[in-house]
């Protein structure tokens, strides 16, 4: 029997039994397959081969869907999907791609609203952990991608006058991320990608600054101070003003000038900016 | 040249994949060509992008897209153009393909290529897509046909007749993926030569090969294996038809080293080199001569 419900219809149809999470039969059951083509006439718009029947062949363009979003996922998200567990993660995916299936021409961006969707789950083992782990890895997708530039170089900062150094500002390369974690989860993810100790996973402040270099993507855990220091001068303050919010915080007495000098230096040799901004 | 274009045969040539970025730049291969996923290389400024710049340095290069969407019902997505249209410069990529197929609807993108029903109405549309496309990207692009697992009883064309139709009427070039005839052949039960006899060889720009898998009661496009005989069997065919055209060979997972798939694209080269010492051969049963003749 030939059906032929137009283009648009047909296009429709096939996507929402695609999407579907359900069985074949529940997918061209369900109410968006319906909307566009009834469950009736659903039943004659595929051929059956020789070899399988209409519903089977749609089920392979279903079982692959599911795959590749989890493919896809599972490439920016290997530290969740190594907490999770293969199954947990899966399942996790379903429920993702039908909140948030795919509007881009790329797969590049299917996660980027994965950590406001965890906290969204009712289930999740440890979620508070999760969310601030998707947290982490979305942000190195993005610091993957981000634009190049090149970075200071020695000559450009031996160039500034010492007294123009108060007010002048830094500005980050654009594949630059810096963080404050609820747990420790930089270092969860070092015992993933780096064969790292795990860490105990329990409530604990942590600070990270994420960049690239040379093409590859670096992260460094920070101190406190100097996550409030680098903060402030990647927010646009000028370099004497992010020092002295930084000396006059609570943990003064812990900061020495050459803890400053060191976290400068390092953070030079790092290439985490690409410019100086003098005042005018 | 073979193609109303004027697009040259290339040669043999194998998609750039991340795993062989190092042994690409350090050892500089002697590959004739490269094809790039154009997705993977246009929403970033990181590492793939600074690779690709130096391996088009080098190589030719041709963009393969997955995502152009041609026979979608949604509108043309314009920044993906623009997008597609700046790697293309950048690069100087000697052409553009996509699939003929459609990726999504209603704003989502599955991220297959899925098929298509082959009607007139489908036909209609497609070719003011394909024209608008073109327009905008003020170059031809090259459609392939990809590997289907279902086909809508509502076509009324046979795929190859669509894709010829198409190809003329929009003025388009054809990428012909020999594998793709032979899966989507085994899974619909028609004869892959008598497909080729119907491509137009003066649109065909590039074939592609690849291995698949055979699940039995059909079988799957994983450009994960080697290419079978039968694969190779008809790639022999369409060479006797097409003549030399530009041959990639993909392979896109469990991907063993660059020699590997580097030698499998090579094998090509012999099939191509047997089957030119046979010509001059026939005419061929369209009256139209075969490539040689």
């Amino acid at each position: 029997m030939v059906t032929d419900p137009g283009l648009e219809r047909i296009q429709r149809w096939m996507q929402a039994c695609i999407e579907d999470q359900g069985t074949c039969e529940e997918a061209i059951a369900s109410e968006r397959a319906r909307a566009a083509i009834s469950a009736e006439e659903a039943r004659s718009i595929v051929l059956p081969s020789k070899t399988l029947s209409s519903l089977e062949r749609l089920d392979i363009y279903r079982g692959m869907y599911l795959l590749r979003m989890e493919e896809a996922l599972s490439t920016d998200y290997p530290g969740l999907k190594h907490f999770l567990g293969d199954d947990k993660f899966m399942r996790m995916v379903e429920r993702y791609v039908e909140v948030y299936p795919s509007r881009s021409y790329t797969l590049n961006r299917l996660g980027d609203h994965l950590p406001k969707f965890l906290r969204t789950l009712d289930d999740l083992p440890k979620k508070d952990f999760c969310c601030e782990l998707a947290r982490l890895e979305l942000l190195l997708t993005e610091v993957f991608d981000a634009e190049d530039a090149p970075p200071l170089t020695e000559a450009a900062v031996r160039a500034v006058p010492p007294e123009a150094w108060e007010t002048a500002r830094l500005k980050p390369i654009p594949a630059f991320a810096i963080a404050e974690f609820d747990y420790p989860v930089s270092q969860y993810l070092g015992g993933v990608d780096e064969e790292n100790p795990f860490p105990r996973i329990a409530r604990k402040k942590t600070w990270m600054v994420a960049y690239r270099r040379d093409f590859n993507v670096s992260r460094h855990d920070l101190e406190r101070p100097a996550y409030a220091l680098l903060s402030a001068l990647a927010s646009g303050q000028t370099v004497g003003d992010a020092i002295v919010g930084t000396m006059t915080q609570r943990w003064r007495p812990a900061v020495k000038e050459a803890c400053l000098f060191e976290w400068f230096r390092d953070w030079m040799a790092d290439g985490l900016f690409q410019a100086v901004e003098l005042a005018k | 040249m073979a193609n109303r274009w004027g697009y040259p045969d290339l040669g043999f040539g194998i998609g750039l994949r991340s795993v062989h970025y190092e042994h690409v730049l350090n050892n500089k291969p002697a590959i004739d060509w490269f094809e790039i996923l154009s997705e993977n290389y246009m929403d970033t400024g990181g590492r793939p992008l600074h690779v690709l710049d130096q391996v088009a340095a080098h190589y030719p290069v041709v963009l393969h897209g997955v995502s152009l969407s041609v026979g979608s019902t949604d509108p043309i997505d314009f920044d993906y153009l623009r997008k597609l249209k700046a790697l293309a410069k950048r690069i100087n990529a000697r052409w553009i393909s996509d699939h003929l197929c459609w990726t999504g609807v209603a704003g989502h993108n599955t991220h297959d290529l899925l098929p298509m029903p082959y009607t007139n109405e489908a036909l209609r549309h497609t070719i003011e897509r394909v024209k608008t496309i073109q327009d905008f990207m003020e170059r031809p692009i090259a459609l392939e046909n990809a590997s289907t697992y279902l086909e809508f009883s509502a076509s009324t064309w046979p795929e190859s007749e669509f894709i010829a139709a198409l190809t003329e009427q929009a003025d388009c070039g054809i990428l012909l993926d020999v594998n793709n005839v032979y899966v989507s052949s085994y899974n619909h039960g028609f004869d892959p030569k008598a497909y080729i006899d119907k491509i137009p060889r003066d649109r065909v720009v590039q074939m592609h090969l690849a291995g698949h898998t055979n699940k039995g009661t059909h079988i799957l496009d994983t450009h994960s294996d080697y290419v079978i005989d039968s694969v190779w069997e008809l790639y022999r065919y369409a060479h006797r038809r097409l003549g030399g055209v530009s041959t990639l060979l993909e392979w896109d997972a469990n991907i063993p080293d660059f020699d590997v798939v580097h030698g499998e694209a090579l094998k090509a080269r012999q099939f191509r080199e047997q089957e030119d010492l046979k010509l001059p051969a026939h005419a061929v049963d369209d009256g139209v001569p075969a490539y040689g003749d």
